[in-house]
């Protein structure tokens, strides 16, 4: 059978153009990590770029804040970039390990550890103490900020607002079941139980039982038990037998007051179950605050801290994580992105971003905003946070493997736990074990 | 002959034929398969199975803000006003478009290449390619994350579509080219050989008689290029760090925030992103099938 004619070979040659372009690739790839390379001060003009690490829903605010800024600082762009929240720490990593920082980025304390160990923020309170930020951020704010960084007093973000742990209830079905708010333990157990018909798909509570499990089941432990410290010396508090009980009563709700379904509830399903269903309570923080207003308008939610573990007695709260913007270390014009921090956190464009986020301000100055009056979760959030008797349990964010433990490694055992598979006591020994384990860690490196 | 006589049914077995008693009582023959309900009523429910999901997607999307309604009555278009217009949804979506449809032709033009190499040439290491191609499958994209956006750096791709596409094509062509190289081999070469005694150059004789068979594999292959490059959301996310570069995934990824979700606006980012998929699918539906089942049995 006749072949085709072919041309004279050439595979040889375009192999070795090929394999010689590979290595030298591979060679200039190996050039540059990213990460520790300290950029300059810069002239302070130009443009910077600042991603938002909570892109989408906060971007109209962004967007408001940055044309003021350049209206404020007209040789100053700001180039936004809005990152989904659920992979913001992993374009981090990427670009830390790769290269292609931004100059200004938002930061939260829960990955801010991770950030600091690899080198790529810069230290800010030096800027912080120079500026006329001084003396006006929210001193539980700074503190829960130097604590996450893991480098003593230093802060490795400036705080721009934080979170807090809300029971949200309908107020249009307690009322009508005769009930009174949920201020106490025993009467958001009493409600939950109430308020709950299984049979017409009502439910008096739902529960967090799949992503982000941990954190909210932590937050009801404390809150019952009245525990005001995560350590007890160098061993956590978390499988304390009072946190235990805590814990037992909490999962107890599971199935009894809860719709069965709630074992695969992240926050998006657990919210909207609560704004789209007849579900009277929800545990979650003040961020859902507008979703809430959306669905039902003001009258008919409310929004109050977790009950104090005795009645009438002190409250006890976790540190929510605290929401920040970092400068990082590879920038090139550091001065007119420490501009654009400054003036982002300044007293009226914190207010303008908290309002839309429902958060606390970090400016102490934004406190006393119409809004926050007007916004009555809020407000009672800051007034249990500003309580000097209100006890807060800080979370170790600075361990690097916090949120490994309490996400990966955990949340299915608690999924077990609600599925009687695991008992509280067992879920709770096991999580301490390996809170401890960390701790001992990174105490050894401390050293 | 006896392929035709079986295809009239002159050669089955009566005990082969299933019957069904209330089927014959209606007077249908014993080859008439079993009654119509029992084919409809378990595809029906596996249809309403399948298309909840896209009613819940729909109601959100249509339905305004604070409404219970179970029905998409009234309506609203703020939603998608809102994700195409303010959150650039519609920014997002050309460059979707860009990425899926330059994916989607690199793709089957690289696999079309390797594939006919494999099927119908021998050559030193063709095994231990195909098995390298094998393997390339196990390996999950963000492990390639940090090597390929170094690369990328360094060629000035960052914030360049093409950054996503030349990922996207590398990933996407192992199984391409193993499924094509399959195609291939299902083709009689004796038809290539036919058009070579005729005078035609191997080209023109692939172009001329292999091209035009390959029709429901090129299908299969670029469709799912397509559809993969479309709804794949890592490599944008990495590679993309200006918002008007950025493509549909990562601006529904965008909707839901930390503590808040805009549902109506994430369901009409939904629809949006799904109305491409949907036409694509509409119109390949039956070369695809075809595609995959003749990849299966002749790979």
């Amino acid at each position: 059978m006749p072949r085709p004619q072919h041309r004279p070979r050439t595979a040889r040659p375009a192999a070795g153009v090929a394999l010689a372009a590979a290595l030298a690739l591979t060679a200039t790839a190996c050039g540059d990590s990213g990460s520790g390379k300290s950029g300059g001060e810069g002239s302070g003009k130009g443009k910077i770029v600042f991603w938002d690490n909570n892109g989408g829903v906060r971007t109209d605010a962004w967007k408001q804040i940055i044309a003021a800024f350049e209206k404020k600082y007209p040789d100053i762009q700001v180039e936004y970039v809005g990152i989904p929240i659920a992979d913001v720490q992993k374009k981090y990593d990427t670009a830390i390990a790769g290269g292609g920082l931004p100059d200004v980025g938002g930061v939260g304390t829960a990955y801010l550890a991770n950030m600091v160990a690899q080198n790529a923020l810069e230290p800010l309170s030096d800027r912080i103490g120079k500026s006329g930020l001084k003396g006006r951020l929210v001193t539980g704010m700074v503190t829960g900020v130097q604590a996450a960084g893991g480098r003593g007093k230093e802060m490795y973000e400036l705080p721009t607002s934080a979170n807090q742990g809300t029971l949200w209830y309908r107020t249009d079905l307690f009322g009508a079941a005769g009930l009174q708010p949920p201020t106490t333990w025993s009467a958001f157990y009493q409600a939950a139980s109430t308020l709950t018909d299984a049979s017409k798909n009502k439910f008096g509570f739902t529960i967090r039982g799949g992503k982000g499990s941990i954190a909210q089941a932590l937050e009801m432990m404390y809150a019952q038990s009245g525990i005001d410290d995560f350590w007890n010396g160098d061993k956590t508090t978390v499988n304390d037998p009072r946190n235990v009980a805590a814990l037992e009563k909490y999962v107890g709700l599971y199935k009894k007051s809860t719709p069965e379904a709630d074992l695969n509830n992240d926050f998006v399903n657990m919210v909207a179950e609560f704004d789209h269903g007849d579900v009277g309570m929800l545990q979650h923080n003040l961020g859902s605050y507008n979703d809430h207003v959306k669905a039902f308008g003001k009258d008919k939610v409310d929004g109050i801290p977790l009950p104090p573990s005795q009645d009438g007695g002190v409250r006890t709260i976790v540190s929510n994580p605290v929401d920040g913007l970092g400068l990082f270390k590879s920038g090139k014009n550091k001065a007119a992105a420490w501009k654009f921090i400054e003036f982002a956190a300044s007293e009226p464009m914190n207010s303008l971003w908290s309002q839309a986020a429902g958060a606390v301000p970090a400016n102490t100055g934004a406190e006393q905003e119409q809004w926050i009056n007007d916004a009555r979760p809020t407000k009672a959030a800051m007034e249990s946070l500003n309580d000097p008797k209100t006890k807060i349990v800080q979370f170790p964010y600075y361990l690097p493997d916090w949120n490994t433990i309490t996400k990966a490694d955990t949340e299915p055992d608690f999924q077990k736990v609600l599925l009687g598979k695991m008992t509280a006591k067992d879920f709770a020994d096991e999580l301490a074990g390996k809170l401890n384990d960390a701790q001992a860690d990174f105490a050894g490196h401390a050293k | 002959m006896t392929a035709a006589l079986v295809e009239e049914g002159a050669l089955v077995p009566s005990a082969a034929v299933p019957r069904s008693g209330r089927s014959g009582r209606r007077g249908r023959g014993p080859t008439d398969g079993p009654p119509h309900w029992q084919i409809y009523l378990p595809l029906g429910l596996y249809l309403l199975f399948t298309l909840v999901p896209f009613y819940w997607m729909l109601l959100f999307a249509v339905r305004p803000d604070g409404s219970t309604s179970l029905l998409p009555w009234p309506a609203t278009g703020a939603h998608f006003d809102k994700v195409w217009n303010d959150r650039s949804f519609g920014i997002f979506f050309q460059n979707s478009m860009l990425v899926g449809v330059a994916t989607l032709v690199l793709t089957t033009v690289v696999a079309l290449s390797g594939g006919y190499a494999l099927a119908r040439f021998r050559f030193k290491g063709r095994t231990a390619f195909l098995i390298a191609l094998l393997c390339s499958q196990f390996v999950p994209g963000a492990l390639m994350l940090v090597p390929l956006f170094q690369i990328f750096r360094h060629l000035q791709l960052i914030n360049s579509l093409w950054s996503v596409v030349i990922s996207e094509t590398v990933f996407q062509l192992p199984l391409s080219v193993i499924l094509l190289s399959g195609f291939i081999r299902g083709i009689p070469e004796a038809l290539e050989e036919a058009a070579w005694v005729d005078g035609c150059t191997r080209l023109r004789a692939f172009f001329a008689v292999v091209l035009p068979m390959l029709r429901p594999g090129l299908v299969a292959v670029g469709s799912f290029a397509f559809v993969h490059s479309w709804n794949h959301f890592l490599f944008a996310l990495m590679f993309l760090s200006e918002q008007d570069k950025q493509t549909i995934p990562v601006g529904l990824n965008t909707l839901i925030g930390a503590d808040s979700v805009d549902l109506g606006a994430l369901a009409a980012g939904g629809v949006i992103a799904a109305v491409p998929v949907v036409i694509v699918f509409a119109f390949i539906q039956k070369w695809l099938i075809t595609g995959f089942s003749a990849g299966a049995v002749k790979g």
